[in-house]
């Protein structure tokens, strides 16, 4: 029996890593299960496409209004015989306008103009003369600040009143895209069971919520919107074109065949994509959690002078995160040069098609580069369309981080748990055998960690109702553990665990916890009022039950001292009141608790002897209508308990009163207890005087 | 002296009650962005030799290509598609008969499209290296764009760690988080909002009005006369677009920090079934967040529509001018300069080319504008991270600063006075002398400074009065870093990292051995369970060593803290989680350890008290007794014997009575 050496409590999974390869198929998976998550909004996806189509039709009416300045205001030629005719949307204007002097002509046209300006924020059909609403920010060289104008996107084909009521409508639909994912995974994160997240990396689930959740809306967008937006303005651009110089089939076949390019030059790199991705992230993840980590340990790195190695450490880690983004960049340019090939070869004989145009008299040198720039706007749908799939990769690791959380085993209770009945109370009708159940009691439990360690050894115990039961024993002796199986942390591997003769495992969990309070070894309080943190143990709880909790807890005079008493705000991690303090305020947040069960877990470790006792008399108070469960080492705590259970190595040793333990010859307890007092204190060179 | 701490103090009270608070930049206007912008240029000082590097790079390609691109415009504009003839040179260049090519009316429609085959082959090639080439400059752009970013980014985070205990008392991590991350990365805009695009967009825009100039001074006239709209436009919407944004960047903070609060108490917040009032919380931060975002990007969207506006409306305007003078056949102002070149009325080719002209002239000005509101992004970005760079650390090295003396004498406190809060002081007029090679205890009710007492030794704080000295050499006087390195302390939060044991051991003495690790932590009796690891020391512990028991924690705190090996070593309540047969093991080993050593043990637990040479009793702040056990407990009435009496048992009677028949105190 080795006393003092502890296995250490193992949790269930190893650490919350995922895989780093993504494979295309999986990729397509995830792409799906994106897709799924959009439903809710595919009536507002309806509506987006509606207003690209919007946006993108005025692309008709833009050559012209020029086309009309110059033919019949510069050269005046007659309005209503043509050299070419009018496309039907365009002639009514036209015949309208019949007769009427070239002023006048260039008055409509500048009025149409002005409206098409208005309207769509345009004026003719170079880029120069083309408005689109959008709103990127500025953002760093990582992939973090990237994704804040994803997780913001606002953008429109067009510009003027209509480009901006489309990019309101697609603000506001991103954002409350973005808003409902990352609370749905906030959510999921929370209901995760306690022993996930001994591994969990704070920073790395911050970084999660949120940098990876726009992925989601990103690729939806991508799914959704460019395979009908960028057909749509193919065809208009290619129709535009048709309409102003006739058809050209080898111009829009050429400017077409970027699709193919785009997309099969692309392809090859997809996977390399996806995986400097996924470490861009991670790497990314990691310098939060460095910092997180660093930073609230701050104490410790002040005292203990590690300001040196922290300063090492993170600069590490977060020129690896710009080191890993870079090399998406860098793929980025490599898929980029290997498109640029084959379209240069497309380019060039396109180009010298114009050309000949040109030299044939079949169009205008003006022509020729407005005959471009469809060209060129062809194309750029074209490879919209046919760099989606490698756009999309940007999207993978996000949702495959994403995912990988949502998919964790949240604690979820069985489909029959049913809401713990409400405590009875101790009544002298009550039979016997009823009163026998009052209370927690253990049914031969055994519990066993993920990795094998055995904690806990067909334990079986009765914590009554209306007495204090202690937990004694060696640190690693499963107190901690056994406790935690009353509020469900960890459920037993055999065994029951009873509550009032009700089976806790068929029961829902927040109905249990709702009736449990537990005060954990290390205290956590947040930056908040003391009135609130008391309140976490129950919301409802006035100002009057929030300080007699306080006076129980022994934290009242303290409260009274601070500069705004209740509703002085803690600050992080309660930084400014000293630990013994802080523990008694978990104590009254406690005690506050309309609980039944009160489970204490070494809840007089840091204080003095005499806030102890005035402690332990609480306790008593506290346990005479309910189960009190304390776990101490300091017999001043103990002492005094109804019941005694002393365990080792996750089995009960000795179970009875104090008196009765004391008197067992040789027992655990008793040397146990005799080690605390002192008297087995060995003299050592330099050690005070002896009593 | 004490008067300026406080007022230093004070200080950077007042600075954190302004962090975040509607910041400077927002009072006044361009003067301060501006003001902002500047402070970054020693940041750029830094990576000078790679922007000039840089700067060479698109130059000497600019430089290249510049006769290229021209040369190529005459060629296919004039030449291929207004069918002219070349001139001799280019006819050379092209590798054409100069015989058949130059001279004469107008080319061939042959040699016209030899030309354009030319030009285009010639193209293909050249962008075969210059293409590479600029790739190959952006990607060093981006380097360069980290590098600056990550050495604001480590500035940032070494003053974080810093800065004293009560700046981090009162700020959320979300918030550091935030602004080291996405506020300093605002950073990598600044060549290009600062230098480029202004450069760029201005020339572009003096050139397209020297040649409107040309055409109409009217004309230039109309084109100049956007900026007075324009900066009318941009002054009224600049001061806003900075408050939304600094709104927007304070809200996604608060939701990084609420996400970070959340994680870090979820143990105590599932116990206590809060998960659905913290997820309302979290919803309701993230909408404000999200309606911050969108009030300021709504704003910026209007801003680029209305400048677009402008902009297009002028433009109309000089096209239907420019159309009428067409119409007209008006002459051109520049026309008498220009004769010989054709440039004399309006004509449909310069009428192309004029409204080429004033619509670059517009879209350099929209250019600018939109880059203007840019920068009213980055600038509260970067305030944001020198509102932090700002805060002084309370505790700095002095000019002067000695070095820390070995500690061989004495530590001694004089009338030492501290508050954390003004006007509630946690420590009076405390004073004592300890000497290397003793134990002294330090007990007392909660809260009555004992933690405080020792932070002050490691100049976490420094006293509002009185001193602390070693060795007759008081702590201000020394270098922080030195002082440090003579203090080794194990704290009650047992504060451990998400690393492998043995580096959380050496993360006060990295130049630690194996062998000196691994008896620290034997001293601390934590070599047992360590050993009895499948990874041993190696065992990678989760964040905050979350996978370790609190007695194997504390155990591992102490061992960090004995493994610094200093002359000077503080326990803080280090057995509160060992049971009573581990942590007799581990006194007895320190008492062994610690020969010539100062140690100062902070308990409650009479057990360990007795081992101390000198136990200091501290009440609200005051140092009420000091002395041995022995003589402490002998004074009736006494703090101490009023504490030691509650950990008796009042009712063990045989226990009380071995005792007395031993002859001992009771």
């Amino acid at each position: 029996m080795s006393a003092g050496v502890e296995t250490p409590p193992r949790t269930g999974r190893a650490r919350l890593e995922e895989s780093e390869r993504i494979g295309a198929r999986d990729a397509v998976r995830l792409f799906r299960r994106a897709l799924l998550y959009v439903r809710p909004f595919r009536a507002r996806f309806g509506a987006k496409l509606l207003l690209v189509l919007f946006s993108l039709l005025p692309m008709l009416l833009l050559p012209w209004p020029v086309k009309i300045l110059v033919d019949h205001v510069i050269l005046g030629l007659p309005i209503d015989a043509p050299p070419t005719p009018y496309p039907f949307f365009v002639a009514p204007f036209v015949h309208a306008l019949a007769g009427a002097s070239t002023t006048a002509i260039l008055l409509a046209t500048a009025g149409v103009q002005a409206l098409l300006l208005l309207l769509v924020g345009a004026i003719g059909t170079s880029l120069r003369e083309q408005d689109q609403a959008d709103a990127w920010l500025s953002s760093g060289q990582d992939t973090a600040t990237r994704t804040e104008n994803e997780a913001n996107a606002g953008f429109s084909f067009a510009g003027g009143l209509i480009g901006l009521v489309d990019f309101r409508f697609t603000l506001r639909l991103t954002q409350d895209l973005n808003h409902h994912y990352r609370s749905r995974l906030f959510e999921r994160i929370q209901s995760l069971p306690m022993a996930a997240f001994d591994d969990e990396r704070i920073g790395d689930a911050v970084y999660r919520v949120m940098n990876d959740t726009p992925s989601i809306t990103n690729a939806s967008y991508r799914l959704l919107l460019t395979p009908i937006a960028a057909p749509i303005g193919l065809l208009l651009s290619a129709g535009v074109l048709q309409l102003q110089f006739g058809a050209h089939p080898p111009l829009v076949l050429t400017a077409l065949a970027f699709l193919p390019v785009a997309l099969l030059t692309s392809i090859p790199f997809a996977g390399l994509a996806r995986r400097r991705g996924e470490r861009s992230r991670k790497a990314g993840a990691t310098t939060t959690s460095t910092v997180e980590e660093g930073i609230t340990n701050v104490l410790a790195v002040q005292s203990l002078g590690g300001g040196e190695r922290e300063h090492a450490r993170f600069a590490r880690d977060s020129w690896e995160g710009f080191t890993r983004f870079r090399s998406v960049v860098l793929v980025g340019m490599l898929a980029f040069v290997a498109a640029l090939v084959p379209s240069v070869l497309l380019v060039l004989p396109a180009f010298l098609y114009v050309v000949d145009l040109v030299i044939a008299k079949q169009i205008t040198v003006g022509d020729s580069t407005l005959l471009f720039t469809y060209l060129v706007q062809i194309g750029f749908f074209a490879v919209e369309l046919g760099a989606l799939w490698i756009r999309l990769q940007e999207s993978a690791p996000g949702l495959h981080r994403v995912f990988f959380l949502m998919d964790l085993p949240s604690e979820r209770d069985p489909e029959d748990a049913f809401a713990l009945p409400p405590a009875r109370g101790i009544d002298g009708a009550e039979s016997a055998a009823r009163r026998a159940d009052a209370g927690v009691r253990f049914d031969a439990v055994s519990f066993r960690f993920a990795d094998g360690t055995r904690a806990l050894d067909d334990v079986s115990l009765q914590a009554r109702r209306g007495e204090v039961t202690a937990l004694v024993g060696p640190a690693g002796a499963g107190k901690t553990t056994l406790a935690s199986l009353v509020p469900r942390f960890h459920d037993p591997s055999t065994g029951r665990v009873l509550l009032d003769g009700v089976d806790l495992a068929r029961v829902r969990r927040d109905s249990l916890r709702d009736r449990i309070a537990f005060v954990f070894q290390e205290t956590v309080l947040f930056d908040d009022t003391v009135l609130e943190n008391v309140r976490l143990g129950n919301p409802r709880a006035s100002e009057a039950e929030v300080w007699q909790a306080l006076e129980r807890a022994g934290a009242a005079d303290f409260v009274r001292d601070l500069p705004d008493g209740l509703a002085t705000r803690l600050g992080r991690a309660g930084g400014k009141l000293s630990v013994g303090q802080k523990q008694r305020l978990a104590i009254a947040r406690a005690l506050v608790r309309e609980a039944d069960v009160l489970i204490f877990d070494e809840p007089t470790s840091a204080l003095d002897p005499e806030t102890e006792q005035r402690l332990v008399a609480a306790l008593r108070d506290a346990g005479r209508t309910r189960v009190v469960l304390v776990i101490a080492h300091r017999l001043s705590t103990i002492r005094s308990a109804d019941q005694i259970v002393f365990l080792e190595s996750g089995r009960i040793r000795e179970r009875g009163r104090h008196e009765e333990l004391m008197a067992l010859p040789d027992g655990a307890y008793r040397r146990f207890v005799t080690l605390q007092r002192g008297d087995g204190f060995a003299a050592g060179a330099g050690a005070p005087s002896q009593p | 002296m004490t008067q300026e701490e406080n007022g230093a103090a004070r200080a950077s009270q007042a600075a954190l009650a302004a962090l975040g608070g509607g910041g400077r930049a927002d009072r006044l206007g361009v003067r301060v962005v501006l003001q902002i912008l500047r402070r970054c240029l020693p940041l750029l000082r830094d990576v000078r030799g790679h922007l000039f590097a840089l700067v060479g790079g698109f130059s000497a390609t600019a430089l290249l290509l510049l006769p290229l691109v021209l040369l190529s415009i005459d060629l296919i504009w004039t030449r291929v598609l207004g069918g002219e003839s070349l001139t001799p040179i280019e006819a050379s260049v092209l590798g054409l008969d100069p015989a058949a090519a130059a001279g004469g009316g107008a080319l061939s429609a042959e040699l016209r499209r030899a030309v354009a085959e030319r030009v285009v082959y010639a193209w293909a090639v050249l962008l075969a290296f210059v293409v590479p080439a600029v790739l190959a400059l952006f990607y060093y752009q981006t380097w360069i764009l980290q590098r600056i970013n990550q050495l604001l980014r480590v500035r940032l985070f070494d003053r974080l760690q810093a800065l004293s205990l009560r700046f981090h008392a009162e700020s959320r991590v979300g918030d550091a988080i935030y602004r080291l991350h996405q506020d300093s990365s605002t950073v990598t805009q600044l060549i290009e909002v600062l230098i480029l695009t202004p450069l760029f967009a201005a020339s572009r825009f003096v050139f397209s009005l020297g040649v409107v100039l040309l055409f109409d001074p009217g004309l230039a006239l109309l084109l100049a006369g956007v900026w007075p709209p324009a900066l009318l436009l941009a002054a009224y919407v600049a001061q806003r677009l900075r408050a939304r944004f600094r709104i927007a960047r304070e809200a996604q903070s608060d939701l990084t920090s609420r996400i970070q609060e959340t994680l870090a108490g979820i143990r105590v917040l599932k116990a206590y079934g809060a998960e659905p009032r913290e997820q309302a919380r979290f919803e309701r931060d993230s909408r404000a967040a999200f309606d911050a975002a969108f009030r300021a990007r709504m704003l910026f969207a209007v801003f680029g529509v209305a400048t677009f506006w402008l902009v297009g409306a002028l433009v109309l305007i000089s096209t239907a001018l420019a159309t009428l003078a067409t119409r007209d056949g008006a002459p051109v102002f520049a026309g008498r300069l220009f004769a010989a070149a054709g440039f004399t009325a309006w004509n449909l080719g310069l009428y192309n080319f004029f409204k080429q002209r004033f619509g670059e002239g517009g879209g350099a000005t929209r250019s600018l504008l939109r880059t203007w509101a840019r920068v009213q992004d980055v600038a509260i970005g970067l305030d944001r991270v020198f509102e932090l760079l700002d805060l002084e650390p309370e505790v700095q090295d002095a000019p002067d600063a000695v070095a820390a003396p070995p500690v061989t004498e004495s530590v001694a406190f004089r009338h030492v006075s501290f508050s954390y809060a003004p006007g509630r002081p946690t420590l009076r007029d405390v004073s004592f002398e300890v000497t290397p090679g003793t134990i002294t205890a330090i007990v007392g009710p909660t809260g009555s400074g004992k933690s405080t007492l020792v932070a002050l030794l490691l100049r976490l704080f420094d006293p509002e009065s009185g001193e602390i000295l070693l060795d007759g050499v008081d702590l201000r006087r020394m270098r922080l870093a030195e002082l440090r390195a003579r203090v080794a302390i194990a704290l009650q939060e047992n504060l451990l990292f998400g690393a492998t044991i043995r580096e959380n051991l050496r993360f006060a003495a990295p130049d630690a051995s194996d062998a000196e690790m691994r008896r620290a932590a034997a001293v601390a009796c934590a070599d047992e369970f360590i050993d009895a690891l499948p990874e041993g020391y190696d065992t990678l512990l989760g964040e905050r060593g979350t996978k370790l028991s609190t007695g194997q924690r504390q155990r591992l705190s102490i061992a960090r803290a004995v493994l610094k090996d200093t002359p000077i070593l503080v326990l803080d309540e280090p057995t509160a989680s060992l049971d009573a047969a581990t942590e007799l093991r581990v006194l007895q080993r320190l008492a062994e350890w610690g020969r010539g050593r100062a140690i100062f043990l902070i308990t409650h637990r009479l057990s360990t008290v007795r081992r101390a040479h000198r136990i200091l009793v501290l009440e609200e702040g005051r140092l009420a007794e000091q002395g041995s056990h022995d003589e402490l407990v002998a004074r009736v009435g006494g703090v101490y014997r009023r504490l030691v009496e509650h950990e008796r048992e009042p009712g063990d009677e045989a226990a009380a009575r071995d005792r007395r028949a031993a002859g001992a105190a009771p």
